[in-house]
């Protein structure tokens, strides 16, 4: 039989995975949302082969767009952005035009997912709530997304990552107990994982309505999907007190947290069996602890003063060894340890490359950028990048003429009109300044290019 | 007004008649009893080992009305004794009683029993999908590896979930070691984002581990949704495939910011406290009974800020937000005492009253300039489950089950109209389906 490792490498073939089939090839999304939320949700589709076509207002975009980390543009775009958008289609329309909303409504004949984030009861004021699509597309699947949800009486209140994080009591758990040490989850991870959500909603919907011809209609809110993660709720319920801070410690298991190695890194080590522990204690040599009552026993193991007891033994332990000999060890004993890894290491580190959840992508306007791979690799339908994030307006052409049908004259007067539009001069929202739009075939498509 | 009366009016806002009228119609729309399932004919076996990423993934597929069968050895998964501080019910776990949502539960043990095998091998020809968490290679050495078992059903979606993956020589080098939350986060680049500035000491400027299961749940949740697309696929042309999530990738594939900010800075980012690199203000303060999250960070949003607190005659040093975000640290820190000097002398109550009537002022006038500085009560897990709004919207669910007694979980995370999840039952016992699995999956 073949070796299973290299059975295993030929079977997901990261190098060939741009020739497999795309699971949602000929799925189209409307994309109405804007900042990470929603975009994010939409981006997973995009990824797995839907065609996203994303909404933005002329002059002004997305409000992510320009939203850079420490002010730092990278060739006059938002280099976090890429991967939040990469793979769609950038139509820029002004919403508060009449014209436009005939254009969405003709959209949303062919669409099968809409997806918006306004506050809510926005797109219904608006006339682009799921009572006007679904009137016009029965078969529609409209997933709308919020920090507290559609109904309730806190549903008007605005949000963001944060508020969600507050909400559902997620930034009160990270940091150290009896201090005002504590901090908001990084990177607004309270919009990605909800936008994970809202992929996974809409699949289900998709699957459902490939069985019955039904749409219908999805109320996502970012603050519910972030309960879902916590038992603490089932802890207070069970015991009347709260599981709270507990530093770098998970309290799950013992001995489970992030220590200090003898070469000034980070590692994370922990035991989440009786097996494992056992091993880690011969790695130690202190089987001696074996016999103590206070450790034999799981629970009796995980009590507050026991864990703490054990957690100190093997911070005594790591503090005189490097981080690459404590790997080794459990690469050896089989227990968990990972070197806490930092944006740098993640960036450069051969294995991610070579598994594809680090990916060094060539764009054809932005050029090289390294861009984070999907978090689950499949080997029949794998997710791919395809184009990075475009400038505002980018694909008004190719969305009104290819997918639409419209005509020359009809796309000049709706550009007359204002009622389609593009960028300005801000970076996030403009191409590259060495860039030549005008030679650009798919900007100006179905006009004469001469390069 | 009586003081609850008080607080429900500041946490109540109303919208127009026609809004009220379609929100209450949304309410019952909304109500799962009765509705359609939409993986009501899907077998989904589950034969994580010792790590929860699987048991979640298993979860997320009961919720949506798949038949979950959770397999684990007669002595019982060792998931039933991860809980914080070794408190069970009854032998099990917190964790585990979170996520025993609509499963069933049988003993077969893969690790040492042949004849096990052999019946796991009989169900999964029925199975649409297999969860797996064993060392890359294991399944496929006992004969019931993607490659065996697809060989039989070609339509079966396999889940494996490990640190490093199911191929590169990374995955061979490390496939002995087994999986932990906290290694996942560490190994993913969460914990680097997290924690205090560097001269705040130790062990305060260490990398800080979320406190929560990030790394787990991430990874449950992304092994469901590449899952689901899988099905989504063999709904269309029949055909299954693998489905492979690398623990080690959880945060950093989930985000995306880590690998393009490395390579686009060339160096990673420090850590910056309770700041935020893009916003500000974008955090929490303290105030007079406890904690407010505040978030202003458009420049109309933050002026409306200092007006609510008073605070307008250092509007000209703060004005654009290339003045606030962190890039100087104490330049940062500087406005953040500033903000928090004011802040601790109202109420989370007060301060919440405050922005809401400046926002809905505002609104509505052309000289305030349309900013929403939004201000919101810090809340812990055990202060969240009261919220009437998540009352109303049945977030949270209580049970009363006859072996472990009375508890709450969170559930119903996301409401749909047709075919919504939902949680039916909770019951855990181990081998407690052992006949109802032999009697409907195996006997001929």
């Amino acid at each position: 039989m073949e070796d299973y490792f290299s059975y295993a490498e030929k079977l997901f073939a990261p190098a060939e995975a741009n020739q497999k089939p795309e699971a949602l090839k000929g799925i189209r999304v409307l994309d109405f949302s804007h900042v990470i939320f929603g975009p994010v949700a939409a981006r997973i589709l995009a990824d797995y082969g839907a065609e996203v076509i994303k909404l933005e207002l002329p002059f002004f975009g997305d409000l992510w767009r320009p939203a850079t980390y420490w002010g730092k543009y990278w060739k006059h775009s938002n280099p976090i952005w890429h991967n939040i958008t990469k793979n769609k289609y950038f139509l820029s329309v002004n919403l508060k035009l009449e014209k436009s909303k005939e254009l969405i409504y003709k959209m949303a004949e062919t669409a099968d997912v809409v997806i918006e984030n306004f506050a809510p009861g926005t797109a219904e004021a608006w006339k682009i709530g799921y009572t006007q699509i679904s009137k016009i597309n029965p078969r529609i699947i409209f997933l709308s997304c919020s920090t507290y949800g559609q109904y309730g009486p806190m549903r008007f209140f605005p949000g963001w990552d944060l508020l969600a994080q507050a909400a559902s009591g997620v930034l009160s758990l990270n940091g150290y107990p009896d201090t005002d040490k504590f901090y908001k989850l990084p990177d607004y991870l309270g919009d990605f994982v909800p936008g994970n959500f809202g992929a996974l909603s809409i699949m289900m919907a998709l699957y459902y309505r490939k069985k019955t011809g039904k749409g219908q209609y999805i109320d996502l809110a970012q603050s519910e999907a972030l309960m879902r993660l916590l038992f603490n709720y089932t802890y207070h319920s069970v015991t009347g007190g709260a599981i709270g801070r507990t530093g770098n410690v998970d309290p799950t298991m013992v001995p489970a947290a992030i220590f200090k190695t003898a070469d000034e890194k980070h590692v994370a080590l922990a035991c989440t069996t009786h097996e494992q522990f056992k091993s880690l204690l011969s790695a130690m040599g202190k089987e001696n602890l074996l016999e103590d009552d206070r450790f034999t026993n799981n629970f009796e193991r995980l009590k507050p003063e026991n864990a703490k007891f054990l957690n100190d033994i093997v911070a005594d332990w790591i503090k005189n060894k490097t981080c690459a000999e404590i790997i080794e060890i459990a690469v050896i004993a089989s227990f968990p340890a990972a070197e806490v890894v930092d944006d740098y290491m993640i960036c450069h580190d051969k294995w991610r490359r070579a598994r594809g959840s680090v990916v060094l992508f060539k764009d054809d306007m932005y050029g090289e950028l390294v861009i984070a791979g999907p978090s689950a690799q499949l080997s029949g339908t794998p997710s791919r990048t395809k184009w990075l994030a475009r400038p505002l307006g980018y694909h008004n052409r190719i969305v009104l003429k290819k997918f639409l049908g419209m005509s020359e004259e009809e796309i000049r007067s709706l550009e007359k009109k204002k009622v389609i539009g593009t960028f300005d001069d801000r970076p996030g929202l403009k191409p590259p300044v060495y860039y030549n739009l005008d030679e650009d075939t798919i900007c100006n498509y179905g006009k004469e290019v001469c390069k | 007004m009586s003081p609850k009366k008080q607080k429900e009016a500041i946490y109540t806002r109303h919208g127009s008649s026609r809004l009220a009228e379609l929100a209450k119609a949304l309410a019952e729309i909304m109500n799962p009893e009765g509705k359609a399932e939409v993986m009501d004919d899907l077998l989904i076996l589950d034969a994580s080992y010792a790590n929860f990423a699987g048991i979640i993934a298993a979860s997320l597929f009961a919720e949506f009305g798949a038949e979950v069968i959770k397999i684990e050895p007669p002595e019982g998964d060792p998931a039933r004794f991860m809980t914080p501080f070794g408190v069970h019910v009854k032998g099990t776990g917190i964790p585990f009683i979170m996520e025993a949502r609509n499963k069933r539960y049988m003993t077969l043990d893969l690790k040492n029993n042949n004849q096990d095998r052999a019946i796991f091998d009989k169900l999964s020809r029925k199975a649409a999908v297999v969860i797996e968490t064993f060392p890359p290679g294991d399944m496929d050495a006992w004969g019931i590896g993607y490659r065996q078992l697809s060989e039989k059903n070609p339509s079966l979606v396999y889940i494996a979930i490990t640190p490093y993956g199911q191929y590169t020589e990374q995955a061979r080098k490390f496939s002995r070691m087994p999986d932990a939350d906290i290694t996942s986060q560490a190994g993913s680049g969460l914990p680097a984002q997290m924690g205090d500035v560097a001269d705040k000491g130790e062990p305060y400027n260490w990398p800080l581990r979320a406190g929560m299961w990030a790394g787990w749940y991430i990874s449950g949740l992304s092994a469901t949704l590449g899952a689901t697309v899988a099905l989504f696929h063999r709904q269309n042309t029949g055909k299954g495939q693998m489905v492979d999530v690398a623990t080690m990738d959880a945060y950093s594939s989930m985000v995306g910011i880590p690998a393009s900010i490395g390579c686009t800075w060339g160096k990673a980012r420090p850590r910056i406290g309770v700041l935020d690199f893009i916003l500000y203000p974008y955090g929490h303060w303290k105030c007079k009974d406890g904690y407010v999250a505040i978030a202003a960070p458009r420049d109309h949003d933050f002026r409306a800020l200092l007006k609510i607190l008073k605070l307008w005659e250092i509007e000209d040093d703060w004005r654009y937000s290339s003045d606030r975000i962190p890039d100087i640290l104490e330049q940062a820190t500087h406005l953040h005492k500033l903000i928090e000097k004011e802040t601790v002398k109202y109420t989370a109550d007060e301060l919440v009253g405050m922005a809401l009537n400046y926002s809905k002022k505002s609104a509505r006038s052309k000289w305030r300039g349309g900013g929403v500085p939004i201000v919101m009560r810090l809340m812990t897990p055990e202060t969240a489950m009261e919220n009437k709004q998540w009352h109303v919207r049945k977030t949270f669910q209580e049970f009363h089950d006859d072996a472990l007694g009375k508890f709450t979980i969170s559930a119903n995370f996301v409401k749909m109209s047709e075919s919504p999840p939902r949680v039916k039952w909770v019951s855990c016992e181990i081998g407690k389906d052992n006949e109802y699995v032999r009697d409907k999956y195996i006997k001929e």
